[in-house]
């Protein structure tokens, strides 16, 4: 697609002007307009200032301090790639890769299988489910540091720790667990927690691609003899899956910058067990003050970021006109 | 549906939500018995008694008040900034003509992609070196800067069906592109308007990192509620409370507005093709 050059300043409306404006233009006064550039400029000075202060310019500059050597209000020293060698050499960092692909993979899958499920469901009775779809939906609008606040209540180690008091109500006192200080289980609560207010989302994108299926296309179905699990598996299903993909993008990237579900949990513990990428970086450079250090590890963030989204920008660089 | 509507699956579903309000049940009841009926639970119904001491006591015990008005600031200006900027520059991209147009709208609806953890070395330094930390500019500025990456998409998504005639007919009248945007685009654009002013309004309001990082006196509702849960007093009465506050004003927006919010929410990330 053409840019729109300089040009356009000296031909006032261009195309769409020159159609209706050149004939139909009516016998009045002419006061002075101002050009579209003028008119531009004005609209847009506040929002690009804004925008590069908050967006272009941190982006740059993260890019820029990772290949500094940076300590608190110290002098920074060049390193070149110093700061993603060490990284990769940390066995910290190495694990939190892991962390983060085993939390935001889980998280996804979890909260988006349930979302899909539930929409498929409710499908078959669309109005008397209303109330339960706002039950789980209300979960997606609690803050998510309150959803942390309210799972930890829910794994505490103690008499009044949920969990703890369902499981022993079976007579398994054995599986009775502090969740959140064991390194082995603490990374699975926060992916519990997280699905939970995740789930949400995938339900609200599944059922309305569901509701938008021709309600003709099921009566077909059920006249030809189809059961409401054959319509489900091979009606509803395949088309919803628009926005099951839609829901397993979103869902994939809040996961992949969660930071306050964490921080609110455990704080990356016990001995750093639930420290994703997107943790690691504020631990690094806001508790640690190595601020370059933290800038690398953003940038691998960051890149992991635009790989998932390849499509979606794919997608909208090639809708903006 | 169509006649057959299986039981088990409403069951099912029931079940689920049930299961899925119990968390919120659990703050909610912890935030109304007396501590000592619930050492053993909130679910257990040994002694019942009601109690509303904690939610009296809490605005005296943690500076909970002030945190309420300072979200509520700082919310309430960013979601205004945001209304009023985002439409301006959504009806410049869209029915304006000028250099590097399509440049600069491509490179703003993709950042949305970006964390925000992107930001927070870069302007912690820059608000360092300015003065600016625990300043509420310091927040507000990425809250409105960091907006604009999904809000302008949106509002311009709305404006592609826009009818061309209307802003054809002002133009025949003489109006300038101001003129036609203040007077014609912008009393017909509200309800994307109004939806972007939802989503940013419970971003703001939910924001942790950023004014955990950069505001130290005045903090916000969720950074308040990180302080006090951290401690490890045994008053979860008064922690629920806080809990409850911190996430009513949003939950409600969020329940009342469900609508805009879904329009929203699938438009911002790419749903509505």
């Amino acid at each position: 697609m053409a840019m729109p050059v300089a040009s356009a300043a000296a031909v006032p409306g261009s195309e769409r002007a020159l159609s209706t404006g050149g004939r139909h233009r009516p016998p009045v006064p002419r006061r002075r307009r101002l050009s579209d550039v003028a008119a531009a400029v004005i609209l847009l000075l506040p929002v690009l200032i804004l925008f590069g202060v908050s967006v272009i310019y941190p982006l740059i500059d993260t890019v820029r301090l990772s290949f500094y050597d940076i300590k608190g209000l110290g002098k920074p020293i060049f390193i070149g790639l110093g700061n993603y060698v060490r990284l990769f050499t940390d066995p910290a960092f190495r694990n939190t890769l892991v962390t983060t692909l085993v939390f935001t993979l889980s998280t996804t899958v979890i909260s988006v299988s349930i979302g899909w499920a539930v929409a498929m469901l409710c499908n078959f009775a669309p109005r008397q489910t209303t109330i339960f779809r706002l039950m789980i939906f209300t979960a997606f609008g609690v803050s998510e540091a309150v959803v942390g606040y309210m799972w930890i209540s829910i794994f505490r180690p103690d008499a009044a720790g949920l969990l703890n008091s369902f499981i022993s109500l079976f007579g398994l006192p054995g599986f009775a667990h502090p969740w959140l200080g064991d390194p082995d289980t603490a990374l699975w609560a926060i992916v519990a927690s997280a699905a939970w207010g995740g789930v949400g989302l995938p339900l609200m994108l599944c059922f309305a691609a569901v509701q938008s299926i021709p309600r003709t296309v099921l009566e077909a179905a059920y006249m030809d003899g189809a059961k409401p699990f054959a319509v489900m598996r091979h009606i509803l299903m395949p088309l919803s899956l628009p926005g099951v993909r839609v829901a397993v993008f979103i869902n994939l990237l809040g996961a992949l910058r969660a930071f306050d579900i964490i921080f609110v949990m455990t704080g990356g513990g016990p001995v750093r067990a639930t420290e994703t990428v997107g943790y690691f970086m504020y631990r690094e450079s806001m508790t640690q003050f190595k601020l370059g250090y933290g800038a690398a590890a953003t940038v691998v963030l960051l890149i992991a970021v635009l790989v998932i989204s390849i499509p979606a920008i794919i997608q909208r660089t090639a809708g903006a006109k | 549906m169509i006649g057959k509507t299986p039981r088990w699956t409403i069951a099912i579903v029931g079940v689920i939500a049930f299961i899925w309000i119990i968390p919120i049940l659990g703050i909610i009841v912890t935030s109304v018995r007396p501590p000592q009926d619930v050492t053993l639970g909130w679910w257990r119904l040994d002694t019942i008694r009601f109690t509303l001491d904690a939610w009296f006591r809490v605005w005296s015990e943690y500076p909970l008040a002030s945190a309420f008005v300072t979200t509520a600031q700082l919310a309430f200006i960013a979601t205004i900034s945001t209304m009023l900027l985002t439409p301006a520059a959504a009806y410049a991209f869209h029915f304006l003509k000028f250099p590097f147009r399509r440049l600069m709208l491509i490179i703003i609806i993709n950042a949305f992609v970006l964390p925000q953890q992107v930001v927070i070395i870069p302007l912690f330094q820059l608000w360092r070196d300015l003065g600016l930390l625990d300043n509420f500019a310091s927040v507000l500025i990425p809250y409105v800067g960091l907006s604009f990456a999904w809000s302008i998409f949106l509002v311009k998504n709305f404006l592609e069906d826009f009818p061309k005639e209307l802003v054809e007919a002002g133009r025949i009248d003489g109006c300038g592109p101001l003129r036609i945007f203040w007077h014609i685009v912008l009393p017909n654009s509200l309800s994307p308007i109004f939806a972007v002013a939802i989503l940013q309004f419970l971003w703001t309001w939910n924001a942790l990192l950023l004014p955990m990082l950069y505001l130290r006196t005045d903090v916000p509702l969720p950074v308040l509620l990180t302080r006090v849960s951290g401690t490890y007093e045994l008053n979860w009465d008064l922690r629920s409370v806080a809990a409850i506050v911190t996430t009513i004003v949003p939950l409600l927006v969020f329940l009342i507005f469900q609508r805009q919010f879904a329009v929203g929410s699938e438009t911002r990330t790419g749903a509505k093709e």
